[in-house]
C-alpha cells in the first residue's frame, strides 16, 4: 500500500477553493441580507405572484348535420378560501348552502394540504337564490365567493346519457398522478364520450397571475396581465350521430329495457345507440346527489348499465345468417340444398323442435321463414370449428373497438371453450344443434349485432365502429378526421346474394317473419330473432339494413323480456329507419301491413 | 480521558456534523410547517438517526476492513444502478428510486460513497500513476460508470457532482496540469458554445494559451485542443438538432432569468426570502416567504431559504461556517493521514460536500445554474442524509487511524 506523500501545494489549492467559496458566500449574504435587505424587504412585504388557475371551456359535441348536440352554459360553484375563511362560520355557511357541516370542514382540510391560499370548490350549480345569499353575506362571511364556471347542457331531445357518458369530479389519485392537468375540485370525464375523449375535450388550463401580499390579500394582476396564460378551449367532437334519430330511437324505447344500434354501413359511424332504461344527465356533471347515485345503483332495471355494449344475450335467429355463410363458403352445402321440415329435429334420444312446420325448405326460404330444422341439420354438417371461425368473421367473440368506455367481447364457442368447461370428451355434438339457431351458450351485444347488419348490408366491408368522425383542434382550427380501420370478410357473391335475399324476403315476401319492418317506399331487408331466456319471457331481436340494394342505415334492436323479434323489435327499426331516410315520421302508429298470425311472426 | 477522547475522535466533526442536523431539521419543520407535510419532518429525524448509528459503526470499523470492502462495495452499488434503469420508479421525471414499503432508495446517492472508496483503493495501489496513459483510463472508467448510469435516468445534478468530484481527485492524487486541462477543455467549449460564438472563442483561445504555456508533448497538445473545438461545434450542431422544448430547457438551465415563472420564478422567490431576512431574521415560523410557500417543495433543494429568511444572515452565516468548518477538517484529515487511500477517501468527501455545498447555496443565492442537488446535512431526503452521515464517519474512521500506513 502506498504512502499519502502529497506535497503542501496540493492541499493548498483545496484550502484556497474552499476559502473563496465562503468568501463568495460571505459577500453575496452581505449583499442581499444588508445591502439590498430594504428590497427584499419590501419584495416580500408584497409578494407575490400567484397563479390563479382558469378553466378551459369542454369541448362542444356536434351531431353529423353539424347541430350542437352536447353544450355548455354558465353556472355558478361557490368557492371558499381557507386562508380566510373563518371556522365559525361553518354552520352559518352550511345552512345557507345547503351543504353539511363535516362535508365544509373535509374540503378545507384537504384544500389546505394543498394550498391554503387558494379557493376551492364547495358546490357546483347552485341556484340563484344561494347566488343572492352569499352576496349578501359577502362582509359575514370572509373568503367565500362564487365563480362562472361551464356546465353540460343538452339542447336536443337526443339525450345519449350512456353514449356522451358524464363528468366527474377528480379523484385525489388522478391529481396526484397528473397534477400539471388536475386540481382538486376539477372535473373529468367518467363514462362514454366524456371519458374516452378526455384529453380532447378537457383543453388546458389557462392562469392568470396576480400580486398578493405577504398575507395573501389580493393586490392586483401582475405584469398588467401581460403574462396570462389564457386557457385552451377543449377540441370540439363531430360525430356521426344523427340527433333527430337517436332522439326518435329514444322515445320509441321509453318504458322498454333495450338497446337500438344504428350504423352507417358506409363507414361504420354510429347513427344511434340507445340504452334504455336511461338515466338524466342533467343529474350528473361534479358531485352527484347521494340519494341519486344509490337510486339508479340499487334500481333493479340497472340504467347505469350499457345495455349496447354490455349485454350478452344469445341472439337466437339473427344469427341464422352466419351458419349459411359458413356453409355455402366452405361448399358445405350447394345452394340447391333443401330439407322438409316436420316441425321437429331429432338427435340422439332428443327431439329438438321448430315453431311450424315449413315443408320443404331451401337457403332463401330458411332464412325468410327463419326454419329452425334446417339450420340444427345445417349446424351438424357444418360443425363447430367452421362455425366459430366464421362467427369471429364477423366479429362476434371480440371487442369491435368501438370509441366509448367499455363494451363485453361476448362469446362464441369453440372446442377448446367446451373441452374447459365441460372437460374433454364429455359434451356431444348434441351441444351444437342449439348454436345453430342462436340459442346456447353464444353471447353477443346490440353494437356486435348492428355491426354484423352493416356488414351483411354493405357486402363483406367490416367498418370499426364509431361514434366520433372528426375532432375539431382548436389551436390550429383544422378538423381533423379520426382513421376508421377496415377489414374484407370475403364471401363469393353468390353467398352474398342468397343470404341477402333471404332477408329481403323476410320483411317483405308474405311469409316472411319480419313483415313488421316494412317501411312505405323503401326496400328494407331484415331477420328477426327470439333470445330464449331462462329467467323470464324472451328477449326480442332484430337486425336490418336499408335500402336494399345501397344500403345507408344498418341497425339492430333489442327489447328485453318483449317475446318475439318480429312482434316487438322489428317495429321499432321499421320506424328507426323511416325516420333516418326520410327525415320524419309519416306513420301515426304502429301498423302491421299484412294480416299475420302470431305463428308466422315466431322464428 | 478527555484527551484519549479527542486522540481518537475529531469530535469537531461531530459537533459540527451534530450543528447541521438540528438546523436542518429546525429548518424542514418550519419549510413543512402548516402544509400537509409533516411527516417529513418526523421522517427525517428518524434518517437522522439512522444516519448517526451509521456514522458511529464506520468510525469504530477495524482498520483496512473499508479498504478491502472498497471494490465488492462499488460492484454492488453499480449493479443496484443498472436495475435502477430497469425496475426504478419514475419520480419528477427521472428513474431514481427503488421504492421499498413506502420509502424509497437512491442508489445514486450511495454510490457517490462507494465511487470514493473504489477511486481511493485503485489510486493507492502500488504502482499506479497518473501519469501513465493506463491508469488514467482505469480511474475514469470507475469514475464515469456510475456517470453513465445515473445519465440515463436521467439525473443530471447527480453526474454533475460525480465528474466535478472526480477532477478534484484526480488533482490530489497527482495528475498533470496538462491532464487536467484535458480534462477542463472540451466541457467548458460545450458550455460556452450554447452561451454564443464570443464565449466559445475566449475558451478556445483560453485552451489554446493554456496548451502552450504547459509546453507539453505537441501531439498531443494538438489532439485535445481539437477534441475541444470538436466538442464545441458538436455541441451546437446538437443543440439545433434538438425539439423546441428540450432546447428551452437547457436554455433556461444557463439563463433561468429568461423563464420568469419557470425556474426564474424560484430564483427570484429564493433570493427574495434570503434577502428579506436581514441580519437577525424574521424568526422562527414567521417566515413569510417560507410560510406562504412561494417555494414549491422548499425543504429539498431551497432549505437555505429558510434559516436565512427566519434567523437571517446569523443563521445563513452559522451554517456556512459550519459547512466550511467540516470542508476544512476534512483537507486536515487528508494531509494528516499516513495511508494514501484514507487520504483519498477523505479528498474525496470533501470534494463531493463541497460540490454539493457551491451548487446549491450558489443557486439559492442566484450566482449558480439551477440544478437540482440536495444541501448536505440540511435538505430533507433519506438517501442523501444516509449517504452524508456515512461520509461524515468516513472521515472520522481516517481520522481515528490517521498514524495507520
Amino acid at each position: 500500500m502506498m504512502e499519502n506523500a502529497e506535497p503542501a501545494s496540493r492541499r493548498g489549492f483545496f484550502v484556497f477553493v474552499i476559502g473563496l467559496m465562503f468568501t463568495v458566500f460571505i459577500v453575496r449574504l452581505l449583499q442581499l441580507q444588508f445591502l439590498y435587505q430594504d428590497v427584499y424587504g419590501k419584495k416580500s412585504e408584497e409578494n407575490s405572484i400567484r397563479p390563479i388557475a382558469r378553466d378551459p371551456i369542454r369541448g362542444y359535441m356536434l351531431d353529423r348535420h353539424g347541430v350542437l348536440i352536447v353544450d355548455n352554459r354558465p353556472s355558478y360553484t361557490v368557492t371558499l378560501t381557507p386562508s380566510e375563511f373563518r371556522a365559525a362560520n361553518t354552520h352559518y355557511l352550511a345552512a345557507l348552502m345547503h351543504l353539511d357541516t363535516t362535508f365544509i370542514m373535509e374540503r378545507i382540510a384537504k384544500g389546505k394540504l394543498y394550498n391554503r391560499f387558494s379557493a376551492i370548490k364547495l358546490k357546483r350549480d347552485i341556484s340563484f337564490q344561494e347566488v343572492s345569499a352569499i352576496e349578501e353575506n359577502r362582509l359575514k362571511l370572509p373568503g367565500v365567493d362564487y365563480q362562472i364556471e361551464s356546465k353540460r347542457f343538452y339542447p336536443t331531445n337526443a339525450k345519449a346519457a350512456h353514449l356522451f357518458g358524464y363528468v366527474k369530479e377528480v379523484s385525489d389519485q388522478l391529481v396526484a398522478e397528473k397534477p400539471e392537468e388536475y386540481r382538486p375540485g376539477d372535473v373529468t370525464g367518467a363514462t362514454g364520450l366524456e371519458a374516452k375523449f378526455e384529453s380532447d375535450l378537457r383543453g388546458k388550463k389557462g392562469y392568470e397571475f396576480i400580486t398578493v401580499n405577504a398575507r395573501g390579500e389580493m393586490l392586483g394582476s401582475y405584469n398588467d396581465g401581460k403574462s396570462d396564460i389564457p386557457p385552451k378551449e377543449g377540441n370540439d367532437l363531430y360525430l356521426a350521430l344523427d340527433g333527430g334519430l337517436q332522439a326518435c330511437a329514444e322515445s320509441l324505447m321509453a318504458n322498454k329495457r333495450g338497446a337500438v344500434v344504428a350504423i352507417d354501413p358506409d363507414d361504420g359511424g354510429v347513427l344511434a345507440l340507445v340504452s334504455k332504461p336511461d338515466y338524466d344527465l342533467t343529474q350528473f356533471g361534479s358531485v352527484t346527489p347521494v340519494d341519486v347515485w344509490n337510486a339508479l345503483n340499487t334500481d333493479e332495471a340497472k340504467p347505469l348499465f350499457n345495455r349496447a355494449t354490455l349485454t350478452r344475450y344469445p341472439p337466437g335467429s339473427t344469427f341464422k345468417m352466419v351458419l349459411a355463410a359458413a356453409a355455402l363458403q366452405e361448399g358445405v352445402i350447394k345452394s340447391s340444398w333443401a330439407i322438409n321440415c316436420t316441425g321437429v329435429f331429432h338427435f340422439g334420444n332428443r327431439g329438438f323442435k321448430d315453431h311450424i312446420v315449413h315443408g320443404s325448405t331451401n337457403i332463401i326460404q330458411s332464412i325468410q321463414r327463419s326454419c329452425n330444422v334446417y339450420y340444427y341439420q345445417l349446424m351438424l354438417k357444418t360443425g363447430l370449428e367452421t362455425w366459430s371461425r366464421y362467427s369471429e368473421l364477423f366479429g362476434f367473440g371480440s371487442p369491435t373497438r368501438i370509441d366509448i368506455a367499455e363494451e363485453n367481447p361476448g362469446l362464441v364457442p369453440s372446442e377448446e371453450y367446451y373441452n374447459r368447461v365441460y372437460g374433454k370428451g364429455r359434451w356431444t355434438q348434441g351441444y351444437l344443434v342449439s348454436l345453430g339457431i342462436g340459442q346456447g351458450e353464444l353471447g353477443v351485444s346490440p353494437l356486435q349485432m348492428a355491426c354484423y347488419a352493416a356488414t351483411l348490408g354493405n357486402k363483406g366491408e367490416y367498418h370499426t365502429p364509431h361514434v366520433v368522425m372528426k375532432i375539431r383542434d382548436k389551436s390550429s382550427g383544422q378538423l381533423v378526421d379520426v382513421p376508421v380501420e377496415t377489414r374484407h370478410i370475403a364471401l363469393s357473391s353468390q353467398v352474398w346474394s342468397l343470404i341477402r335475399e333471404g332477408m329481403r324476403r323476410a320483411v317483405n315476401v308474405a311469409e316472411g317473419t319480419a313483415l313488421t319492418a316494412r317501411v312505405p317506399g323503401i326496400e328494407v331487408a331484415g331477420k328477426t330473432g327470439t333470445a330464449q331466456n331462462p329467467h323470464g319471457k324472451d328477449h326480442a331481436w332484430f337486425i336490418g339494413f336499408a335500402p336494399f340494394d345501397h344500403p345507408r342505415i344498418a341497425i339492430c334492436v333489442l327489447v328485453e323480456n318483449a317475446g318475439f323479434g318480429g312482434v316487438a323489435a322489428a317495429p321499432i327499426a321499421s320506424m328507426c329507419i323511416e325516420k333516418y331516410l326520410y327525415g320524419k315520421i309519416s306513420r301515426p302508429t304502429l301498423s302491421l301491413p299484412v294480416a299475420t298470425k302470431d305463428e308466422q311472426l315466431a322464428d | 480521558m478527555k484527551s484519549w477522547l479527542s486522540e481518537h475522535i475529531d469530535l469537531l466533526v461531530v459537533f459540527i456534523v451534530l450543528g447541521l442536523l438540528t438546523m436542518g431539521i429546525i429548518s424542514i419543520y418550519s419549510a413543512t410547517y402548516d402544509t400537509g407535510s409533516q411527516v417529513l419532518f418526523q421522517r427525517q429525524l428518524t434518517y437522522a438517526g439512522i444516519g448517526f448509528l451509521l456514522m458511529v459503526a464506520i468510525l469504530v470499523m477495524p482498520y483496512r476492513t473499508l479498504q478491502l470492502m472498497s471494490y465488492p462495495l462499488y460492484a454492488v452499488s453499480m449493479i443496484m444502478l443498472i436495475l435502477i434503469l430497469i425496475a426504478g420508479k419514475v419520480v419528477a421525471g427521472s428513474k431514481s428510486w427503488f421504492g421499498i414499503g413506502g420509502f424509497g432508495l437512491q442508489p445514486s446517492e450511495l454510490a457517490k460513497v462507494t465511487t470514493i472508496m473504489a477511486l481511493a483503493a485503485y489510486l493507492s495501489q502500488r504502482g499506479v500513476n497518473l501519469h501513465h496513459a493506463k491508469d488514467v483510463v482505469v480511474t475514469f472508467a470507475i469514475a464515469l460508470l456510475p456517470v453513465a448510469l445515473i445519465l440515463g435516468q436521467p439525473d443530471m445534478g447527480t453526474a454533475i457532482i460525480y465528474v466535478a468530484a472526480l477532477f478534484f481527485i484526480m488533482y490530489w492524487a497527482g495528475a498533470s496540469n496538462f491532464l487536467l486541462l484535458t480534462f477542463i477543455a472540451p466541457g467548458a467549449a460545450a458550455i460556452a458554445s450554447l452561451f454564443g460564438t464570443t464565449a466559445f472563442v475566449i475558451v478556445i483561445a483560453l485552451t489554446f494559451v493554456f496548451f502552450i504555456m504547459l509546453r507539453k508533448n505537441r501531439l498531443m497538445g494538438a489532439i485535445t485542443f481539437s477534441l475541444t473545438v470538436l466538442a464545441g461545434v458538436s455541441t451546437t450542431f446538437i443543440f439545433s438538432k434538438l425539439l423546441p422544448h428540450q432546447q428551452k430547457r437547457i436554455l433556461t438551465f444557463l439563463n433561468p432569468d429568461g423563464d420568469p415563472l419557470g425556474a426564474g420564478y424560484n430564483v427570484a422567490q429564493s433570493k427574495i426570502a434570503i434577502g428579506s431576512g436581514g441580519l437577525f431574521g424574521k424568526g422562527f415560523l414567521q417566515g413569510t416567504q417560507t410560510q406562504l410557500n412561494f417555494l414549491p417543495a422548499q425543504w429539498t433543494d431551497f432549505i437555505y431559504c429558510v434559516p436565512s429568511e427566519e434567523f437571517g444572515f446569523i443563521g445563513a452565516f452559522l451554517i456556512l461556517i459550519l459547512l466550511t468548518g467540516l470542508l476544512l477538517r476534512g483537507v486536515h484529515t487528508a494531509s494528516t493521514v499516513k495511508s494514501r487511500y484514507a487520504a483519498v477517501v477523505a479528498i474525496g468527501v470533501v470534494s463531493v460536500l463541497a460540490v454539493h455545498t457551491i451548487i446549491n447555496i450558489g443557486m439559492a443565492m442566484g450566482i449558480m445554474p439551477v440544478i437540482g442537488v440536495p444541501l448536505p446535512f440540511l435538505s430533507y431526503g433519506g438517501s442523501n442524509l444516509i449517504s452524508n452521515m456515512i461520509m461524515a464517519g468516513l472521515l472520522l474512521h481516517m481520522y481515528a487511524n490517521r498514524k495507520e500506513y
